[in-house]
This record gives structure tokens, C-alpha cells and sequence, in this order.
């Protein structure tokens, strides 16, 4: 069941060849391929066999999971992603209990060094890995035995790549990111954000699909396609930052001109994604698009150090050092300036008062 | 360059700052004003701007002298620290780095005079010793201004750009918004300096009578033919 391919599964669901290949083409506009890799892709999507994909979720919210589960109509990615070979999808499947976990067993069986792993979650490694068990073994020995015989691990979403949220200080399940506590995989890919994009993930399955390899990475591990750019540089408000032209409140006059965010602690210019350009939710939107600024989800301990949301700079380990670094900066500033007159007119005082006696000091100074 | 040292009386002129030490010493001083003013607009745009965008150009002009200015600073500061390994002996390492029995006694000294403790300064024709150990410090915030500074435009160079190699810096901050808090930081730490930096020249100008102040555009001190051994 899991090498049947996919134009079989097109024609059965009634997706015409006009979407398919509008599909294959959006794809090559993702990844930043030339005009003629859009029929490179649809030969390779339609007549190799697809990748056998097993999803482990761990410790999150299945935010992930939903984001692909929410696209608005079926789409010729979905069929990738979870109709045809994800053999193992705990929120997915139809199959529960010792049944499922039957099913990973022998997926990883007989597809040893195959098969890729998405994994979606953090990995708690506290209390001897208690904080996340499925049917009963720690998700640190899951991800050990699945990821350890894959072709390729896929981290899915912030807390897999990077730790995320679970890993936020002081990080009390002692969570880590896949590639942190399964250091050996092969093929690590971390597909940060938070959610991931599942146009990237798509993307990203696609590009192995055609080219039989893996996208260059970033030093985060993340393919440059999706995270070679700072959102700041493609974001539709960037006129306006550059102008000088920023939103001071919520709602005010700037607000509904879609001034830039930059004042209400927009995070893009420190944020690596290419959500201008995909946006979300089939490209609906995005969250700077619709007013909100960027809060960098994309970013390794991006809640350690993206929040406040709201301000310019973080805060340090829980103190407001951000917000007060420019008024205590100042302010020691000026004490500086008042001391130095206090000791300047100090030295004045003392020269006045010493001249009587400065043929006594000559001696001192040898 | 011919007579490093001439005596007139009891004065002897001494050549202590080479062009290389004054010259950087004002590129810094320079960019620093020009970088400490652009980067707190950066930081909190209190300049608004009404009307088309295309019509202004306010931000990104604070960007683009901010980086102009970087590259001077850093070019400057790089030169500066090879100048204290290539420089003459009051241009080097040690005259920063009070590690000498007699630095560290100039430092004590200096600190004694400073704290109206004792009567008249130590005059001396280089750095006293305390001043340099503040440089010292001041150039590691340097380093840190310019590593944190890199690691922040890594992020908005282009793809393929050489700047891009530096990268590895932005994982050491634990991350760009980190690097930009110690960017902060440091601009403060300058400017705060700066305060003292001049009050202190002052004093030891009218203190000292050594001409301080003149010696950073002449290269030239003068000291009484007593005083004057050079280290
Ligand atoms: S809204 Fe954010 S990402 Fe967009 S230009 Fe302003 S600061 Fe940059």
C-alpha cells in the first residue's frame, strides 16, 4: 500500500490536471526553482513512489497537526501529507491502542533506513522521560528507535527543532529538541515556526521527491527555500519602516494605514521565514499582514528571548531588562556627568585651598 | 619624526602619539557620535513622518549612516589594535594592560590622586595607568559592539553576501534579540565613558601641565626633563 503512486489517487479524487499542475508549479515558486522545474516535479510527484512517512507527536499542543488538518479544501498537498503514506499518525489514524502501535512497529520494520520521520513536539527528558509516554515507553526511546532507522528526520514546528515553548526557561519537563536528545539521526531538518507551515513541509517532501536529495540548510538546520531570508526584508510594511512611519497604538491612524509594526515590538527583523511571500492558510494572510506584529516564532528559545511581544528588546531571565536598558542607560549618564562636575570642582577647591602650601608638595612629586 | 624628544630648559618634548594612535583615536571618536545618535533613533524611531511613504527616506537613512559609520569604526578599531603591537612604546598592549610592578604602582598612585587622597598627579608621558586599563576595557567593548553589530546585519545581508559568514556569531548572543540588548548596552557603556574619558583628560591637562589635550592632535608632550623617562 505505501509505493502505489500518485496519479491514480489524483484521478480517483477528481483532481484535475490543471490543479496538479498549478500544484507542481506553486511548489517550484517555493523552493525558488526556475520556470521548468514545475514539470520536473509533477513527473517525479506523479510516477515515483512516495515516501513512507510515520508522524510522531510528542510534547506540544498538535498545533502542527491542525495547521495542516485546517487547510480550507483538499488539496493535492494534503494528499501527500496524510492520505497516502503516512503509515502512522497518532491524531490521524483510524487505528487505536496496541493496534497503532502495532503498525509503527512494523513500519519501522520493514522499512528500516526508508521511511521519514516527521516529529512534531518537544522531548521531555526529565524524570527518566515521564512527563510523555505512548503506550507506555518515554518519547525520548520512541524517537530513539524511530528516528535512529530513518532516511531523514523532519522536526515539524518550533518545539521539535528548537525545544519551543516546553524548553521556555526554566523548563521544568527538561524538554529538548529532537535533534538534541536523538543526536544521531541522519538527515535532520528542522522546520521551525509555530506552527510550521505545511506549504513548507510540502515543499520540502516534494524537493526530496524530485531531486532524490535535501535542500541546503541554514546553521539551525533549516532549508534556506523557507528560512534563507528575514521576514523584515520581503514584509509588505518595509516601505513604511523605511519612510519612518510606525504604528505608536493599537488602532490609531498609522494602525489603519498599515503602518510598520516596528514599535510594537515587531520581531522581524530578527525572524527568518519566507511568510511574506507563502503566508498562511493557503495565503489567506499572515499575522503582520493582518496588523499583528511578528512575534518570532521561528527563531531557536524564541519565548526565552521574542518576549515581551510587544516591546523591542527581551527581557533577562524574568527582569524587565529591555524596557529599562535605554532610561537606566540615560539616567547613569547624567549621574556620570554630575560626578565628574562634583569631582572637577572637588579638585578646584582643594588646588585653592593647597596653594599656600605648595612648596611643601614639589617634594611629592618625585 | 626627527626629534622625538627635544629639550628646551627643563622641558622636554616628547613625541608620544604616533599619527597612526590620533588618527584612529578621532575616526572613533566620530563614529561613535555618528553611530550612538543614528542606532538611538534605530532603536526608538521618535521621528514620524506624515504622508506617502515613497516621499521618505528617515529610517533608512539612519540605517544606512549607522552601517557607513560601522564600517569606519570597526576599520578604525582594528587598526588601533595592531597598532598596539606595531606602535611605539605608548601605543602598545602594556600600556593598557597594567600587568607591570610599575603600572600597577601608577595605577594605585593614580587612583589615590584621583580620590584627593594624594596632592599631585604622577605625571607620565603615555596613558597613566589607570586610564589604560579603562581603554582596555573599552576595547573589549568594542569587540562586542562589532561582533553584536555583525551578527545583527548577518540577518539582513543578502544571500550570498560575505557578511553571511558571520552568522556563527548570532548562536553565541543566544540569539539577535540578545546581541541587540548588548548592543544597547554597550552604546551606553561608551557614551558613559565618554563623559569620563573627557572630564579626566581635562584634569590632567590642568594638573599635569603636560599639554594632554594637545598631544591628541600634535602627538606632543611636554614634561619636565626629570619626569619624562618613558616607562
Ligand atoms: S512590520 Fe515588522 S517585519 Fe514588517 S517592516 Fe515593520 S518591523 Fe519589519
Amino acid at each position: 500500500m505505501s509505493y502505489h503512486r500518485l496519479s491514480d489517487e489524483l484521478e480517483y479524487r477528481g483532481i484535475s490536471r490543471r490543479d496538479f499542475l498549478g500544484f507542481c508549479a506553486s511548489m517550484a515558486a517555493v523552493l525558488g526553482l526556475p520556470e521548468g522545474a514545475g514539470r520536473a516535479i509533477a513527473a517525479a510527484v506523479e510516477n515515483e513512489p512516495k515516501p513512507i512517512l510515520i508522524w510522531l507527536e510528542f510534547q506540544d499542543c498538535a498545533g502542527n497537526t491542525e495547521s495542516f488538518l485546517r487547510a480550507s479544501h483538499p488539496t493535492v498537498a494534503d494528499l501527500i501529507l496524510d492520505s497516502i503514506s503516512l503509515n502512522y499518525h497518532e491524531t490521524l489514524m483510524a487505528a487505536a491502542g496496541s493496534q497503532a502501535e502495532d503498525a509503527l512497529a512494523q513500519t519501522v520494520r520493514d522499512n528500516a533506513g526508508k521511511y521519514i520521520a516527521l516529529v512534531e513536539g518537544s522531548v521531555p527528558t526529565g524524570a527518566n522521560g515521564a512527563y510523555c509516554t505512548i503506550g507506555g515507553r518515554s518519547a525520548l526511546h520512541i524517537a530513539r528507535e524511530v528516528c535512529g532507522a530513518a532516511a531523514a528526520t523532519i522536526a515539524v514546528g518550533t518545539c521539535a527543532a528548537f525545544g519551543g515553548i516546553p524548553a521556555a526557561r526554566p523548563n521544568p519537563t527538561g524538554a529538548l529538541s529532537v535533534g538534541d536528545a536523538v543526536p544521531d539521526v541522519k538527515n535532520l531538518i528542522n522546520m521551525s515556526a509555530c506552527p510550521a507551515n505545511a506549504e513548507n513541509i510540502t515543499a520540502l517532501i516534494v524537493y526530496y521527491m524530485t531531486l532524490k536529495r535535501w535542500p541546503p540548510l541554514d546553521q539551525y538546520r533549516r532549508p534556506l527555500f523557507a528560512y534563507g531570508k528575514a521576514i523584515h526584508d520581503n514584509c509588505e510594511r518595509r516601505a513604511h519602516f523605511d519612510a519612518g512611519q510606525y504604528v505608536e497604538a493599537w488602532g490609531d491612524e498609522a494602525h489603519r494605514h498599515g503602518h510598520c509594526l516596528y514599535k510594537m515590538g515587531c520581531k522581524g527583523p530578527a525572524t527568518s521565514q519566507n511568510c511574506p511571500v507563502v503566508r498562511w492558510n493557503e495565503g489567506t494572510n499572515w499575522p503582520i499582514g493582518c496588523g499583528h506584529p511578528c512575534i518570532g516564532c521561528a527563531e531557536p528559545n524564541f519565548w526565552d528571548t521574542m518576549t515581551p511581544f510587544y516591546r523591542r528588546l527581551p527581557d533577562v531571565a524574568g527582569f524587565s531588562v529591555g524596557e529599562w536598558v535605554d532610561p537606566v542607560g540615560l539616567g547613569l549618564a547624567g549621574v556620570t556627568t554630575a560626578a565628574v562636575v562634583a569631582h572637577g570642582v572637588g579638585m578646584a577647591v582643594r588646588r585653592r585651598v593647597g596653594e599656600g602650601a605648595s612648596k611643601e608638595d614639589e617634594s611629592e612629586v618625585e | 619624526m626627527a626629534n622625538k624628544r627635544s629639550t628646551n630648559g627643563g622641558i622636554e618634548r616628547i613625541y608620544v602619539w604616533q599619527l597612526p594612535v590620533r588618527l584612529t583615536h578621532w575616526l572613533i571618536f566620530f563614529s561613535i557620535i555618528v553611530l550612538s545618535a543614528t542606532g538611538y533613533y534605530i532603536g526608538h524611531p521618535f521621528i514620524s513622518v506624515s504622508g506617502p511613504a515613497r516621499d521618505h527616506f528617515v529610517m533608512g537613512t539612519a540605517r544606512a549612516v549607522h552601517l557607513y559609520a560601522a564600517i569606519v569604526f570597526t576599520l578604525s578599531a582594528a587598526v588601533r589594535i595592531y597598532w598596539m603591537f606595531a606602535g611605539n612604546a605608548y601605543a602598545r598592549l602594556t600600556q593598557l594592560v597594567p600587568l607591570a610592578g610599575e603600572r600597577l604602582g601608577n595605577l594605585w598612585q593614580t587612583a589615590l590622586f584621583y580620590s584627593f587622597i594624594r596632592r599631585h598627579p604622577e605625571a607620565y608621558p603615555g596613558h597613566n595607568a589607570l586610564a589604560g586599563a579603562f581603554y582596555a576595557l573599552v576595547f573589549v567593548i568594542y569587540l562586542a559592539m562589532v561582533a553584536t553589530g555583525l551578527a545583527l546585519y548577518t540577518v539582513v545581508a543578502a544571500a550570498g553576501s560575505p557578511f553571511r559568514a558571520f552568522d556563527f556569531l548570532v548562536p553565541l548572543f543566544y540569539g539577535l534579540q540578545m546581541a541587540r540588548l548588548i548592543h544597547h548596552i554597550g552604546m551606553w557603556f561608551l557614551l558613559i565613558f565618554a563623559v569620563a574619558h573627557v572630564y579626566f583628560v581635562l584634569l590632567s591637562s590642568i594638573t599635569e601641565r603636560i599639554g594632554t589635550v594637545d598631544s591628541m592632535f600634535s602627538g606632543y608632550k611636554f614634561l619636565p626633563r626629570r619626569r619624562a623617562g618613558a616607562r
